[in-house]
């Protein structure tokens, strides 16, 4: 026969001093409540904000600049990233690769010919072709080719269909852009040669108009005044532009980044640290709790406590014992947190359902981690407590 | 098994007290079948001996051991075991649960090691005339019907050391009489030593030792 606490049971006065038992289960509630919560936001702002930029295999693309003051201003040395400090942002944890923006170093001018009236002075810019977005097989260049393919950022093709009408020029589509030659002039020290170019894609990432690298470091020699090793600009190869990590770095270094890019980011430092807070001050009420439950075993315990002894007198072991008297808080356990983990539940639905409009980043069901989380609070509460109760009958003897 | 005193005095004894004592400062040791009568009077410390034997105290010098083992070192757990199979006990301030019925009490023993079946509760009960008594409450019960609820609480498990401490202190002659002769067929049938303190000797317990405290 199996020894039984259903005899044991009355002995011991659980009854007592209802109102402390109640405070402190509410508490735990409550306190898990807060914590499974917070957990699930930080959860959702980090899936929420690992979108929202340009990614290419899984990684962002930006550009830095350094910051113009009033101080550095016409200082190129100040302005320029040199290669030294090139390296030490090739070497940050959460920077994947660092590309600096080769700029031309001689005048250019560019028209579009007979086709249009158009006539402009423009800057050229190259870049490792693994940073650009959209890589034609076309955009290559050898000595000797008259032809230039050129990649545009899509931003200042924008904005020549916004000033052309103002100039009595044509709007474009990219299709025709795409077909209309223009004329690339490039003054050199003492020579001009004019080449022919042709957009051949479009790009959302970069910020500029871009030339194969290998053509505008021949320009440079061929055409340029000194042999310019800084670069003005860096593209940067990011795991996640809105890394905290990054933007605190960034901002250490004064350096500037296209701010749009880092708002959701910014956003995140905040909400991740106001998460944060809740979530600790979640943890802090669960540990209160479980104070407040742990002295009203105490308190049952030192009740009974003439029960007790007697049934170590009689034999019964305190192993034993303890693991009942403890155990019939178990289910209590189980109920709280698994009420708070139906709240959170329920929660997460209506933010996914009303607040975030289904948006597919996030989901209608509490996270993993959530319920793992939830699961230790349990296995938490029931070891704390079975060592406390364990503790005092043996202390009672 | 074997039970070893060995030089046990009080700790707040004095050192003078062994001189006269057959137990305190002695080296005795007895096995199965022993009847051990303890005859002292009040305040000689019947009481402590029987709590250090039982350990519910160890404010002693000296040693004391069960089949070899000092009772001072065995853990909790052991001592649960021992006390639930080995050594059974008799206590003078009996210590029921009030609230309980004395079948309730019994019950609660019977179930740690259910050597005995449920009836043979009320076959004892009814040998020491308390059987009509069973569904009562504890405190509701007369001293006497307690002490006779106690002996039967110490008879229900198996045991190979039974103690009491003046176990008749509430009975009247003729059920003592009925308690010591079931207590002997019960250690007789467990062929257990059976350690039994009394103010005076008692008449009907054929004891094999006879020490005055």
């Amino acid at each position: 026969m199996a020894l039984s606490f259903k005899p044991v049971k009355p002995l011991l006065y659980t009854g007592t001093n209802a109102s402390s038992r109640w405070f402190s289960y509410i508490g735990l509630g409550i306190g898990v409540l807060l914590l499974l919560c917070s957990v699930q936001m930080f959860i959702n702002i980090q899936q929420l904000l690992k979108e929202g930029s340009i990614r290419k295999d899984g990684f962002d693309f930006v550009s830095i600049t350094k910051n113009i003051t009033n101080e550095t201003m016409g200082q190129p040395e100040k302005n320029l990233f040199h290669a030294d400090e090139i390296d030490a942002v090739k070497k940050q944890p959460f920077i994947a690769g660092v590309s600096p923006l080769l700029a031309n170093d001689f005048r250019v001018q560019l028209s579009a010919g007979n086709v249009l009236p158009f006539s402009t002075d423009m800057f050229l810019e190259a870049l490792d072709n693994d940073f650009i977005d959209t890589l034609p097989p076309n955009f290559t260049w050898k000595e000797g080719d008259q032809n230039i393919p050129i990649i545009l950022s899509s931003d200042f093709f924008e904005i020549y269909n916004i000033f052309a009408p103002g100039q009595g020029l044509p709007q474009l589509s990219k299709e025709t852009a795409m077909g209309i030659p223009v004329q690339i002039a490039c003054y050199g020290r003492d020579n001009t040669i004019t080449f022919s170019g042709r957009i051949v894609a479009f790009s959302d990432r970069v910020n500029s108009v871009l030339v194969p690298k290998n053509f505008l470091q021949w320009a440079n020699k061929n055409f340029g005044n000194k042999d310019r090793q800084d670069a003005s600009r860096l593209f940067l190869k990011l795991k996640d532009v809105n890394d905290p990590k990054l933007i605190r770095y960034l901002d250490a270094q004064h350096y500037v980044i296209n701010r749009d890019k880092t708002l959701l980011g910014r956003n995140k430092i905040v909400l991740q640290g106001i998460f944060s807070g809740l979530g600790i001050f979640g943890l802090l009420v669960v540990i209160l709790a479980l104070m407040l439950f742990s002295f009203y075993l105490q308190l049952v315990i030192a009740r009974s406590r003439q029960n007790l002894e007697l049934l170590l007198t009689l034999g019964y072991s305190p192993a034993w014992l303890g693991k009942h008297v403890s155990g019939q808080f178990v289910p209590v356990y189980i109920l709280i947190v698994l009420t708070a983990l139906i709240c959170t539940q329920v929660m997460q639905w209506a933010f996914h359902q009303f607040i975030m409009f289904n948006r597919p980043e996030l989901s209608s069901l509490v996270n993993w981690i959530v319920i793992l989380l939830a699961a230790a609070l349990v296995l938490m509460a029931i070891v704390t407590n079975a060592r406390l109760v364990k503790k005092l009958l043996y202390r009672l003897g | 098994m074997k039970l070893e005193i060995r030089n046990v005095l009080p700790t707040y004894f004095e050192e003078t007290r062994k001189a006269d004592s057959g137990i305190w400062g002695k080296d005795l040791v007895f096995s199965n079948g022993d009847l051990i009568n303890i005859v002292a009077p009040s305040g000689t410390g019947k009481t402590s001996l029987v709590h250090f034997l039982y350990n519910l105290r160890t404010d002693y010098t000296g040693e004391i051991r069960y089949d070899g083992t000092p009772l001072k070192n065995m853990n909790r757990e052991a001592l649960a075991a021992l006390r639930k199979d080995h050594v059974s006990i008799v206590l003078q301030d009996m210590r029921l649960f009030g609230e309980q019925t004395l079948r309730e009490n019994l019950e609660i023993k019977r179930q740690l090691h259910p050597y005995y079946p449920a009836e043979r509760i009320q076959e004892m009960a009814r040998i020491l005339g308390v059987d009509h008594r069973l569904n009562a409450l504890a405190r509701h019960c007369s001293y006497g019907e307690q002490q006779r609820a106690v002996i039967i609480r110490a008879l229900l498990q198996p045991f190979e050391v039974l103690l009491m401490d003046e176990p008749f202190s509430h009975l009247d002659q003729a059920n003592s009489q009925k308690a010591i002769d079931l207590i002997l067929e019960e250690a007789a049938n467990r062929k257990a030593l059976v350690l039994f303190a009394e103010l005076e000797k008692a008449a009907g317990f054929h004891a094999t030792h006879l020490y005055h405290l």
